[in-house]
């Protein structure tokens, strides 16, 4: 019994990680991707472990270390990706757009 | 652990490399240095969850604290080159 369920946890956790990184093929906006990413390793990749975990239950305290770190790890990784890429594309955006000898009227 | 459950696990590490592949492509498809950050994010996960299953496989902790330092610095390291690359963006 415990192997079944360990096994379709590990079976989850990589049906999450292939879901995951398939959107990274498409060309959809980083913000998107980056949303589909971390929820698909934070989710796969706990899932998997906790499958681990019923295989081992001895080194319990080794495997929940791993679910706490990727836990934090990856959700804020998420957020630092996020917040640098959207700034990045801002900046791009303010240098772009922003042209200092314009003249209000000037419409050569 | 049974030879079928190792067998199962051995599967999965199958699986997992395949999976790692695809953000490898993408990294190398994409000149975006942020889906290129994306796709290198995903790889590191990826490779110390390998990492861990093959300390399961084995039943060898060493292999199991370095798969679980690797979660940690790995992830360290793309926040601090992340914040490095928006800072060259200002620049």
């Amino acid at each position: 019994m415990i192997e079944v369920l360990s096994s379709f946890c590990i079976l989850v956790g990589l049906v999450f990680g292939f879901w995951g990184t398939s959107s990274l093929l498409g060309s959809r906006s980083v913000l998107f991707k980056l949303h589909n990413l971390s929820v698909s390793d934070t989710l796969g990749s706990i899932s998997i472990i906790v499958g681990l975990l019923f295989l081992r239950p001895r080194e319990w305290p080794l495997l929940l270390l791993a679910i706490i770190s990727l836990m934090l790890w990856n959700t804020m990784l998420g957020y630092v990706l996020a917040s640098c890429s959207s700034d990045a594309v801002k900046n791009q955006h303010d240098v772009l757009y922003f042209d200092p000898d314009f003249e209000i009227g000037d419409e050569s | 652990m049974t030879s079928v459950m190792m067998t199962v696990l051995n599967i999965a590490i199958i699986a997992m490399t395949l999976s790692i592949l695809i953000p490898m492509y993408a990294a190398w498809k994409d000149e975006d240095i942020w889906q290129t950050m994306l796709s290198m994010a995903s790889i590191s996960t990826k490779s110390s969850l390998i990492v861990l299953m093959l300390s399961v496989l084995r039943d060898d902790w060493m292999i199991g604290v370095s798969g679980v330092i690797m979660i940690s610095v790995g992830n360290a390291g793309f926040m601090l080159l992340a914040h490095i690359l928006k800072r060259m963006g200002e620049a």
